[in-house]
């Protein structure tokens, strides 16, 4: 037992005990089961939606069209081209030919070679494996319609001034994703993300603050039991500091054990190879950092709103809608200049910067379901979660490496807490106590 | 670094209490609202005893011990509490115990915990907590219920446990604000010796009443606050005597009022008798004391059966009445 005076000692005990008084008051609070109640009600039912996506069967849509028979003569398209019949002339299929070709059945050409989608880069994909690219009577350009000067195959091309990708495929080489893997990796992948950001980050970091640090030291002013605190040897900023922290000792640990909840679930009903995607993990990691940052900024936020007034809820209300119209930015303009004076805008930098370093692919995966396989007949449909994947999906906007924007973004939350907590701090120490 | 066992000793950088001055030192300290004053112009110095601050309700008693302890900000003036102005700085905090006048407690927590929990801000570990705890919830007589959640404590309860609470840290200037304020007879008696034997201690107690015969029964020494000005200060049997000379009444209830009265009128102090009713008897004298003390023995002697002998001047409002020239 060391007897060295040090002022860490004498303020860790005030600390522990302010923060340990303050926890074990919300705890008796009915207010504080509700708000938790709600917010774990809210996640699980959105969680549920995922998991009837998840255990949904995908069916595949014919990408190119080749399963479809033009002359009506009961050969899909598909393969009139590939022996070279025509497909609009009814006299003209390989039922005609020596020796003659019994019809397909049109499903054979609804899903056609598999496009191996774990692995994506630029550079030249596929093979033509049902040859209607590769058939003889075509020309060197007709089986080159994409110019990289390699027949009958897909080019990923990445584009130099943007994280996007451009696909282009040869006529008739279909390198078809298989729709239902496609849908739902990109569908898992996009709830991830939403729940990650408008879930926990925003809906959870902002609401459970609102509800529960608005009157941290506001209800106690009120009241007259913030009498008892302020009779003894502490500062006034040090009670709004610890206060916030006994706030965070439950809302904290609330926060984690939503979030490993939802890894847990996605990562066992996620389309994975083995029993458990682990592979998402960083990406949660991510998403538990923003979501305890922004639970730490808000909390500190709004008990200032509640020093400053008495009905520090209502000027906190229109902090919220700010901050729900930079979320709604984040997700088109994620690099706008308007998002610096956002709490949310740095903590969605942080949970893309996650994604950018745990699945590097997501922009090549959003491009290959809008190209769809390269559809050259008939009208091109995206596929299933692409869209949802595109929305939900955005590069951390301050164009740095996802390593420094996330070391960057840590920083910038931590000094908005620091700010608002000097300023709660200074509005507190010059406020009247009746 | 961080302590989470919380061993060892620890102080911030000491505070020092300033020696040349009062415990307590107003001066020229004015507090309004607006066009209210609150407080206005109070100059006081206080160190050592027990001191009974009088007013009425709103007469500027909390306000008083809310700008000691650096709750209020004055709107003029200097307090010092032990030298240091305490809207600036919480150290002196550390030798002052504070009972606040609110109702509203922690309900949710039990006495020990609510008193030590308070204590730790104080400085001192959990375990130096808790005996301390311990030790002034013996010393208030809630020892019994220690572990009891306050919400089931009635008033008389929860005063001792707020005054608890103020004790915990040894303090050297203990300020209570309407300690007596609802409590049964019991609880009064405990409170009232508490707070004597802090004064034996010698601890300077500053306690604040609207009913005079509460503090009379406490302290001698009094302050009389009067719409936010001081009106009185010093021995209440001082400023009781320069009262002596205007007219008291006394009020006796007794069986057969008429023949009691025939005996009164022989002291010389009396100088008029009313029968409000068949059983109830009015004096008017112009010496309360003296024949307060003699009445007693004039009525035992003579044999008259007396229910209540009431003194309806004898309370603050009509001291202040004559303090303040008939204004109160």
């Amino acid at each position: 037992m060391s007897d060295k005076p040090t002022i860490w000692r004498a303020l860790d005990r005030k600390a522990m005990a302010v923060a340990e008084f303050t926890l074990r008051q919300q705890r008796k609070r009915l207010s504080t089961w509700v708000v938790m109640g709600v917010g774990f009600v809210a996640m699980a039912v959105l969680t549920m939606f995922y998991i009837d996506s998840m255990m949904r069967e995908y069916e595949a849509i014919d990408n190119d069209g080749d399963s479809r028979d033009f002359d009506m003569d009961g050969y899909p398209n598909g393969q009139e081209n590939l022996y070279g019949t025509d497909i609009l002339d009814p006299e003209s299929h390989p039922g005609l030919l020596n020796p003659p070709v019994a019809p397909d059945d049109p499903s054979k050409w609804i899903n056609e070679d598999g496009f191996d989608i774990d692995s994506l880069s630029e550079g030249s994909y596929g093979y033509d494996d049902d040859g209607d690219c590769r058939t003889e009577d075509k020309t060197d350009s007709q089986q080159d319609t994409n110019n990289n000067n390699i027949p009958c195959d897909v080019q990923i091309y990445a584009e130099s001034y943007s994280n996007n990708f451009r696909i282009n495929g040869d006529n008739e080489v279909d390198e078809d994703p298989d729709e239902d893997a496609y849908a739902k990796e990109s569908i898992h992948r996009a709830f991830v993300l939403a729940l990650g950001k408008f879930g926990f980050v925003f809906l959870i970091g902002i609401f459970v603050p609102l509800f529960m640090a608005t009157g941290l030291i506001r209800d106690e002013m009120s009241s007259g039991t913030m009498h008892y605190m302020l009779s003894k040897p502490i500062a006034r900023s040090e009670v709004f500091l610890y206060r916030i922290l006994g706030f965070l000792g439950l809302a904290w640990p609330y926060m984690t054990g939503m979030v490993v909840l939802a890894a847990l679930v996605t990562g066992f009903f996620g389309p994975s190879e083995g029993f458990f995607r682990f592979g998402d993990l960083g990406v949660w990691m991510a998403i538990l950092l923003a979501s305890l940052l922004s639970l730490l900024v808000y909390a500190m936020l709004f008990c200032l709103l509640g020093v400053l007034w008495k009905h520090g809820i209502i000027l906190a209300l229109p902090f919220a809608a700010w901050e729900l119209g930079m979320i709604l930015t984040t997700l088109g303009a994620p690099d706008a200049a308007i998002l610096r004076f956002s709490v949310i805008g740095w903590a969605m930098n942080i949970v893309d910067a996650g994604a950018a370093l745990t699945w590097t692919d997501t922009s090549l995966l959003v491009a290959l379901g809008l190209w769809a396989g390269g559809n050259t007949l008939g009208g091109s449909e995206p596929l299933t979660g692409s869209l949802a994947l595109e929305i939900f999906a955005s590069d951390s906007g301050l164009g740095m490496t996802p390593l420094v924007t996330i070391v960057v973004s840590v920083c910038v939350m931590l000094v908005q807490a620091a700010t608002f907590w000097f300023i709660g701090g200074a509005l507190f120490k010059s406020k009247e106590i009746d | 670094m961080p302590d989470p066992t919380q061993e060892g000793k620890g102080q911030t950088k000491e505070w020092k209490p300033d020696v040349d001055m009062p415990v307590v030192y107003f001066q020229g300290v004015s507090k309004s609202y607006g066009r209210i004053h609150a407080v206005s112009n109070i100059t006081l110095g206080l160190s050592g005893g027990v001191t009974g601050i009088l007013g009425m309700n709103g007469a500027g008693k909390s306000t008083l011990f809310k700008l000691l302890m650096g709750k209020l900000k004055p709107s003029a003036g200097e307090i010092r509490l032990f030298g240091t102005d305490p809207w600036k700085n919480p150290a002196p905090y550390a030798k002052v115990g504070f009972v606040p006048e609110h109702e509203k407690m922690h309900d949710w927590m039990t006495a020990l915990d609510f008193v030590s929990t308070f204590a730790r801000l104080h400085g001192m570990t959990r375990d130096q907590a808790n005996t301390e705890a311990a030790r002034v919830l013996d010393f208030v007589g809630l020892s019994d219920v220690a572990n009891k959640q306050i919400g089931k404590f009635s008033k008389g309860m929860r005063q001792r446990a707020k005054i608890a609470h103020a004790l915990v840290n040894d303090p050297e200037l203990i300020i209570l604000d309407e300690p007596l304020q609802g409590c049964d007879p019991l609880a009064r008696t405990t409170v009232m010796n508490v707070i004597r034997e802090l004064g034996k201690m010698g601890r300077t107690v500053l306690v604040s009443s609207h009913i005079l015969n509460e503090i009379e029964r406490i302290t001698e020494q009094i302050i009389i606050l009067h719409q936010g000005k001081l009106v009185a200060l010093g021995n209440l049997h001082a400023i009781r005597e320069r009262l002596d000379e205007i007219p008291h009444t006394i009020r006796i209830v007794g069986k057969d009022a008429r023949s009691l009265a025939k005996d009164i009128l022989e002291h010389p102090a009396v100088f008029g008798l009313s029968f409000p009713s068949e059983t109830e008897l009015l004096i008017q004298t112009y010496h309360f004391g003296s024949l307060h003390a003699e009445l007693p023995g004039l009525i035992v002697n003579n044999g008259h059966e007396v229910t209540l002998i009431d003194n309806p001047d004898d309370d603050l409002e009509s001291l202040l009445g004559h303090l303040t020239g008939g204004g109160a």
